[in-house]
């Protein structure tokens, strides 16, 4: 027998498939590697479609159905979401940022005797900014304090979900810096496919291409530096503890993938290696 | 192409991604476009409307969207969920485009899905796209054409991207193209190449 996505030919005699958009859409995934190269005319021959018009119609109407349906699964995944909370915890530091250092500019007209100096922190700034003169600013400083309020919640929101997610990783790292790996390498099965040495240096992109480029050190870590062990370590053992923790995550990752729960031996020998590697020798 | 004072045009309903109108032709930008900098560059092919295309890489079905203005038939294949779930709103307008979820370096998953075609067209950004080119012409017809649209920091960033693009050159031939064309798409694309080539069968 010989298979079409629009009908099966045996002996000669073609039998149509359902033309209906969903049927034909499952019927291409079911048998996507028997089917033939199809031929329009075949397919009017076979009956299925009018002419050649209708032979394009029937197969778009198919085809969007599928492509409607995978990227359902695809965007079904439980990291899909947890990806873009991370983007969006970066992208509010970034403008809180940025509209904290344009609000103390404009503070700082307004107040001769305002500074930067001595002060610790954007919250002191900030409620200086909340009794400022200007009511449009006062109005600025509180949208700022909220952008702060929403951030805190979505970060703890973030380090929750990714204790489910990531349940390896997350116990070796805590919750948050796993979640900024797997948003840095695309996604949980991406981030379980990636070799240690590239899990090592995620989040270093520019210091890694101006590596390969040409004179520069290659970088000692990337994301995995905000990881405590990593940057509490002395500075001749840091790299060590890097490589150690990104060997460990690898292995992590993919259990997280492909078995998608907590491996508490795994997880207490990993942490016996990673302490290990910070003894200074 | 249709040009309508030295501005790139295509024929057809308009409104797809905030593009302006001339005189009721849209207008297609070679900044945001590989294959308008190509036309517009003075590129030798051109787009027939007996055509059918298959065509790789189709992302949001920006250029997509106007070549299907000029031909009979496009298959579009995009492998990323979140392009595609544009690309299909697209298609929900044109009833000449044929989306494929797929992974363009794994054809035989939809080679039961695209008929010979007369034009394989390819914007990929990975690194062996020499190779998933190659492996998607058997389905151009004999003496079919192949545009492959060649972003050179994506095969080896260390390499010049003339190095690279003449290596490209160089595999195709081996895999039995006859490269007819190279064209540079300075200024509107850097570091990108149109290979245009023809299959011998």
């Amino acid at each position: 027998m010989e298979r079409y996505w629009f009908g099966d030919v045996e002996e000669g005699v073609c039998r149509p498939a359902e033309t209906d958009p969903a049927a034909l859409g499952r019927r291409i995934d079911a048998v996507r590697a028997e089917l033939g190269r199809p031929d329009w005319r075949l397919a009017q021959a076979c009956g299925a479609v009018r002419d050649r018009a209708d032979y394009i119609a029937v197969l778009q109407a198919g085809c969007m159905e599928r492509a409607r349906a995978q990227v359902a699964v695809e965007l079904s995944g439980r990291d899909v979401e947890l990806l873009q909370m991370v983007r969006t915890l970066d992208e509010i530091d970034h403008v809180a940022n940025l509209l904290l250092e344009r609000a103390v500019e404009w503070q700082a007209i307004l107040d001769p005797a305002f500074t930067r100096k001595y002060r610790r922190g954007g919250k002191a700034l900030a409620g200086r900014i909340q009794r400022s003169p200007s009511p449009s600013l006062r109005m600025v400083g509180g949208e700022i304090e909220h952008l702060g309020e929403v951030r805190n919640r979505l970060m703890r929101e973030v380090s929750r979900r990714a204790d489910a997610v990531l349940p390896n990783t997350s116990a070796l790292v805590g919750g948050l810096v796993a979640a900024r790996l797997m948003a840095e390498a695309g996604g949980l099965s991406h981030l379980a496919r990636m070799p240690a040495a590239t899990i090592q240096v995620l989040g270093a992109r520019t210091a890694i291409f101006s590596h390969i480029r040409g004179s520069a050190p290659s970088p000692k870590h990337g994301v995995i530096f905000q990881h405590r062990r990593v940057h509490n370590a002395p500075k001749e053992v840091r790299g060590r503890v890097a490589r150690v923790l990104a060997a460990k995550l690898a292995i992590a990752a993919r259990i997280d993938h492909f078995r998608g729960e907590l491996d508490p031996a795994f997880v207490e020998m990993a942490q016996k290696k990673i302490d290990a590697a910070g003894v200074r020798a | 192409m249709i040009r309508i004072g030295g501005v790139l045009v295509s024929p057809g309903e308009g409104g797809v991604y905030g593009e302006r109108m001339i005189d009721g032709y849209r207008v297609w930008d070679p900044y945001r476009s590989k294959l308008a900098a190509y036309a517009l560059l003075g590129g030798e092919r051109d787009l027939a409307p007996e055509m059918r295309v298959l065509y790789l890489g189709a992302a949001n079905g920006t250029t997509v969207s106007h070549v299907a203005d000029y031909v009979e038939v496009v298959y579009a294949v995009e492998f990323a969920p979140r392009p595609m779930q544009d690309l299909i709103e697209v298609c929900r307008h044109r009833k000449n485009i044929v989306p494929i979820m797929a992974d363009a370096g794994r054809p035989e998953l939809y080679a039961g899905i695209v008929e010979e075609v007369d034009l394989l067209y390819q914007d990929v950004a990975q690194p062996d796209q020499v190779a998933i080119a190659l492996r998607n012409v058997p389905f151009l017809r004999p003496g079919g054409t192949l545009m492959l649209m060649l972003k050179t920091r994506s095969v080896d960033v260390r390499l010049s991207p003339q190095d690279v693009a003449d290596e490209a050159v160089r595999a195709l031939e081996e895999g039995g193209m006859r490269v007819t064309e190279v064209l540079w798409l300075e200024p509107y694309h850097r570091d990108h190449a149109a290979i245009i080539c023809e299959a011998i069968k």
